[in-house]
């Protein structure tokens, strides 16, 4: 993670899809009953691992600190089920199959895919401040 | 639409295709971006670059994508938007100043 390009005290933000946490497959509304799940693919996995070590260790280092955290929850509307397959396919991200909690004869449409997204706000430190760089 | 978040505080993320709104995403953030110089890296078609130029004094947006940089300035021209300045360029290899940046926002990229 690079800091050259920011003043001292500016802020990094870092944002991206929460893998720790499975996308939710919601029936009839963005607000219906959770029907499915959708997880990560394992090597997209693995990429977030590694980001997360790398704002872990800027933050072991002083280099940044952090002012704020949080999730956003995104749902994305699909009209019906071939719809979600079709995106699934060409997802660099998640797995290719939902899991499904409700039998095929529960699953209403339209559906609603809800994702996290965590962010996180990092302060530059100044300079005058740092033990280590 | 309300989560329970393992960690800090959670938002509501908006409904739309793919992406947050961008005043959703940025709202989430609650930073003020007033007056400031902003660099969106992976900025793509300028979602956030875009929104971001509403308040902050000038956006840089960059991307790798020569066709979503274009894509993003001819939003900018539809929209108005004279603040924002699409570049291209990689998160590895940013060919950019020193200390020019108030704000840089990584969404999606990292």
């Amino acid at each position: 993670m690079s800091c050259r390009i920011l003043v001292d005290r500016g802020v990094f933000v870092d944002a991206r899809p929460d893998s720790r946490v499975s996308a939710r497959v919601r029936a009839t509304s963005a607000r219906g009953r959770v029907i499915g799940t959708i997880g990560t693919q394992r090597l997209t996995k693995m990429d977030d691992t590694m980001s997360d070590r790398a704002v872990r260790d800027v933050l072991r280092r002083k280099l940044f600190h952090s002012r704020r955290r949080g999730r956003l929850w995104h749902a994305i509307p699909f009209e019906d089920i071939g719809e979600l397959n079709d995106y699934l396919t060409d997802h660099l991200r998640f797995s290719r199959r939902v899991q499904w909690l409700v039998p095929a004869a529960r699953r209403r449409t339209p559906l609603f895919v809800e994702r996290a997204v965590r962010f996180e706000i990092l302060e530059k430190k100044s300079n005058d401040g740092l033990t280590s760089a | 639409m309300n989560a329970t978040a393992s960690s800090g505080r959670t938002f509501p993320g908006g409904l739309g295709f793919l992406r947050p709104p961008a005043e959703i995403e940025l709202g989430a953030y609650g930073l003020d971006l007033r007056g400031l110089r902003v660099a969106d890296i992976g900025a793509g078609e300028g979602r956030l670059a875009l929104g971001a130029a509403r308040d902050a004094a000038s956006v840089l947006a960059v991307d790798p994508d020569r066709g979503a940089l274009a894509r993003g300035r001819a939003a900018a021209r539809r929209q108005g938007v004279s603040n924002v300045k699409f570049s291209e360029g990689a998160a590895q290899s940013l060919r950019l100043p020193d200390a020019s940046f108030d704000v840089v926002i990584f969404s999606w990229t990292l």
